[in-house]
């Protein structure tokens, strides 16, 4: 949509370039054949991708380590800090070892009704319920403990893509998208909002478009926030205050992408889903000096 | 035309003459050629039908069409004076948006309110509701209904094309009004439409 | 239901459950009506029903009932008046009302893509419309072009100072109409992708029909009729490719218009007072007569005859059909 001047204004600002892309469309074991729909890294660099209801493990190289089927279709996959692996699906979240031994699942259809992010903080698991419109926040035992984000007059966040993202920052903050009111939100674990930043715009790279972005979110090691954005698809970097600081056109993705996974691992690499052509862009950021 | 059969210049009472003969014969033959036609086309004939777009071919609805401008063939070919052709939105796929890009021109300058600044709809032809709790001071905090007004809406296509997936949920679509259409044999926009996505199926209303 | 044929186009595989199948089920989270509050309810989408099945017989009754009308009008009654009153109605229902669709002029078209296209699926109303006409013909000739064609009304109603058409320059005119219809049927049954209803294209009555159509046929349409107001009914003589079929199996007809209804006086009036020319040597030619009525208002006889009648049914002879 405004590739050119994305480019152009992208030229101050930080930048990315594609190093790797990782699986793609087609019938073979390290491809997926119909959805690729989220993905996350661990600390060992290891590429964990959900789509076609499986979970396929991919080395830094982008080879197929292993897979295994989920029971039902995946929507996000989060590590928590014993390594163990969470795939959050509709109605249910199921828990396996790294191995993909399914060691639980946690199954409650009201309030895990499609989950499509997973974040663990101190002794909570927080969840977006993107039917439910909301985060949910249980204890480690799944206890429900309270909603977030759904005291409101719209009952919840605007979704209307189906996908509600969030992740939580070192201070233990939860940042989470409002795709629907074209902002970055900021909530405490007991629900009480704190700030936010993002407006709706087509003419600044900085603003968001269309009728409902950004619809994805990851968090860096440095606290900046990145998103994605659809039609046109986009990555962009933010700091935590949301200020622009990098930004990749849809030159990089097909146009029909949307609801982009986004990851980022310690070296400050991103991790695109391309929900289109089933790919999975590796960005990494081009030093100063090269 | 001497040849041409014509009316027997008397009432006199006759015997069947060997032209009468003839006449019944070919009449006879005419009869069963015309049955046996109709017959024919009867085992393969179908209850009328009506136009209807299809969406998996109309390029405004069609997903993989990107970077285009909206296909305005229905607005312009139809032979009503009002295209029979009309964009309706189905409510229950709307995801009832704040800045629904077929309302608004997205491409706008965007006002003090956080809101384009200009329509989409070159005739004005969408109505913008708030709906639920309404919250009169923010607009990001409701939900809209858009509503075509289908006297204006003349089919063009434009927020069909802006509401497609990805960007919309596709809930506008362009659909043949049947109480509108003609139902013309020869449809003048099928004629012209660039994808034949205007096909004939057959009609079983309720 | 055509509302389920939609939604069959729009979500095809849905029931098959692929695995994109069931994500796409799973992302389908707009707002519900409790989502949204205050008592709303999703409004209903608007959407109109097709024009109902039986709306189609209703079409096909009406043209069998017309047909049998302008037959027993022109043949028993043998009255213009009568005539013209059915004429003006079909006009109204098949013209105004319908929009000049469904007819068998257009359905030559459909006819022919249907024999040679085996995909093509022909509605049955368009199949009768077709045959109908022409099975009255083979009885009585072209009683279809008298009543009941609207394009032909139409032109009859126009037809106010007739003047007779030299007859050699009649019968050149008279080839196009089989011109016309080789070149429908030609560009009918062509592939999908070059198929154009050229009788449909070029109908120069069905803009007035519909009180808008495309300007040169518009100008056409209007040409012909202002020629019509002398030339009676320079479509359907000339031009119309249903009339050349008619004319053709008119040929073989069974019965057809007796002007006079029992002696001959030789006078030659019913001659000029066909506009079409359809009559030669005081009889009526079942290829071009097209049932108007009009010569047994000129005819002597026939007058004499319909005076007896109405001084109370004392009448001179039987007409000549029921002989």
């Amino acid at each position: 949509m405004m590739d050119g001047k994305d480019k152009e204004r992208a030229g101050g600002l930080g930048s990315y370039r594609l190093v790797r892309t990782i699986s793609g469309k087609g019938a073979g074991r390290g491809q997926f054949s119909e959805v690729l729909r989220a993905v996350a890294v661990d600390d060992a660099g290891s590429v964990y991708a959900v789509g076609d209801s499986h979970v396929k493990v991919f080395d830094g190289a982008g080879d197929l380590k292993h897979s295994w089927a989920t029971e039902r279709p995946g929507f996000c996959i989060a590590f928590d800090e014993g390594g163990a692996v969470y795939v959050g699906e509709p109605g249910q979240i199921e828990k396996f070892e790294r191995s993909g031994k399914r060691i639980s699942v946690w199954k409650d259809e009201e309030r895990l009704s499609l989950v499509t992010a997973i974040g663990f903080s101190g002794e909570f698991v927080l969840v977006a319920d993107a039917r439910g419109r909301c985060l949910r926040r249980f204890d480690r035992q799944g206890q429900w403990i309270n909603n977030i984000g759904k005291d409101n007059r719209t009952k919840g966040f605007l979704v209307p893509n189906g996908y509600l993202d969030f992740n939580i920052d070192a201070g233990g903050i939860i940042v989470v998208l409002n795709p629907g009111k074209h902002r970055i939100e900021r909530y405490s674990l007991t629900g009480e909002l704190l700030g936010f930043w993002g407006r709706f715009g087509t003419r600044r790279p900085e603003d968001f478009g269309g009728c409902c972005n950004p619809t994805n979110l990851a968090l860096t090691r440095e606290g900046h926030i990145v998103v994605t954005e659809k039609a046109g698809p986009r990555l962009k970097v933010y700091d935590a205050e949301g200020k622009l600081l990098a930004l990749v056109g849809s030159e990089a993705f097909d146009a029909n992408c949307k609801n982009m996974d986004v990851a980022a691992d310690a070296k400050g690499c991103l991790y695109v889903v391309d929900t289109v052509r089933l790919t999975i862009s590796v960005f990494a950021p081009e030093t100063s000096g090269a | 035309m001497t040849a041409d059969p014509i009316e027997g210049d008397d009432t006199m009472k006759r015997g069947p003459t060997r032209r009468d003969v003839l006449g019944h014969a070919a009449r006879g033959a005419g009869l069963v050629a015309f049955g046996g036609a109709a017959f024919y086309l009867t085992s393969k004939a179908d209850a009328d039908g009506v136009w209807v777009i299809d969406p998996e071919k109309c390029i405004n609805i069609r997903l993989g069409a990107t970077g285009i401008e909206a296909c305005e063939e229905c607005a312009t070919n139809c032979v009503l004076p009002m295209s029979a052709v009309r964009a309706v939105n189905d409510f229950a796929k709307c995801g009832r948006c704040c800045i629904c890009p077929g309302y608004y021109e997205v491409t706008s300058d965007t006002g003090p309110d956080g809101l384009p600044t200009r329509k989409l709809c070159p005739r004005d032809a969408i109505e913008r509701v708030p709906i639920g709790e309404v919250d009169p001071e923010d607009p990001l905090n409701n939900f809209y209904d858009y509503f075509i007004d289908e006297s204006l809406c003349n089919g063009c296509g434009k927020c069909v094309l802006a509401c497609k997936e990805p960007a919309g949920l596709s809930s506008l679509r362009l659909e043949v009004r049947y109480d509108l259409c003609t139902d013309c044999n020869r449809c003048s926009i099928a004629m012209v439409c660039p994808e034949d996505a205007l096909v004939r199926i057959p009609a079983d209303p309720a | 239901m055509v509302p389920g044929l939609l939604l069959a186009l729009v979500v095809p595989a849905v029931t098959g459950e692929s695995v994109l199948a069931q994500y796409v089920r799973e992302t389908d989270v707009v707002p519900t009506d409790e989502d949204i509050g205050e008592g709303y309810k999703t409004p209903q989408v608007q959407r109109p029903l097709p024009r109902a099945t039986w709306w189609d017989a209703v079409d096909a009754v009406v043209l069998a009932v017309s047909l049998g009308l302008s037959a027993w009008i022109v043949m028993r009654r043998r009255n213009r008046h009568a005539l013209v009153a059915l004429t003006i109605t079909c006009l109204l229902y098949f013209g105004f009302y319908r929009e000049g669709c469904v007819c068998p002029i257009g359905a030559i078209q459909n006819v022919s893509v249907a024999i040679a296209d085996s995909t093509y699926s022909i509605p049955y109303v368009v199949i009768f419309f077709f045959f109908l006409p022409l099975i009255f013909a083979l009885f009585f000739g072209r009683v279809f072009c008298g009543g009941v064609c609207p394009l032909g009304a139409i032109q009859d109603l126009v037809l106010l100072r007739p003047v007779q058409v030299p007859r050699r320059l009649d019968k050149g005119l008279g080839i196009l109409k089989y011109i016309y219809l080789v070149l429908a049927v030609w560009w009918a049954v062509r592939p999908v992708a070059d198929r154009d209803f050229i009788i449909c294209r070029f109908d120069p009555f069905v803009g007035f029909f519909r009180l808008i159509g495309p300007g040169d046929i518009l100008i056409f349409g209007a040409a012909l009729l202002f020629l019509g107001i002398v030339v009676g009914r320079p479509y359907c003589r000339y031009l119309c490719p249903y009339g050349a079929l008619l004319a053709l199996v008119s040929r073989l007809s069974w019965r057809g218009v007796t002007i006079t209804p029992d002696k001959e006086l030789d006078c030659g009036l019913c001659t000029e007072s066909c506009p079409y020319g359809a009559v030669d040597e005081m009889r009526a030619v079942r290829s071009s007569c097209l049932f108007c009525a009009r010569c047994f208002d000129w005819c002597p006889r026939e007058r004499v005859r319909q005076e007896g009648e109405a001084a109370g049914g004392n009448r001179l002879t039987e007409p000549r059909e029921s002989a």
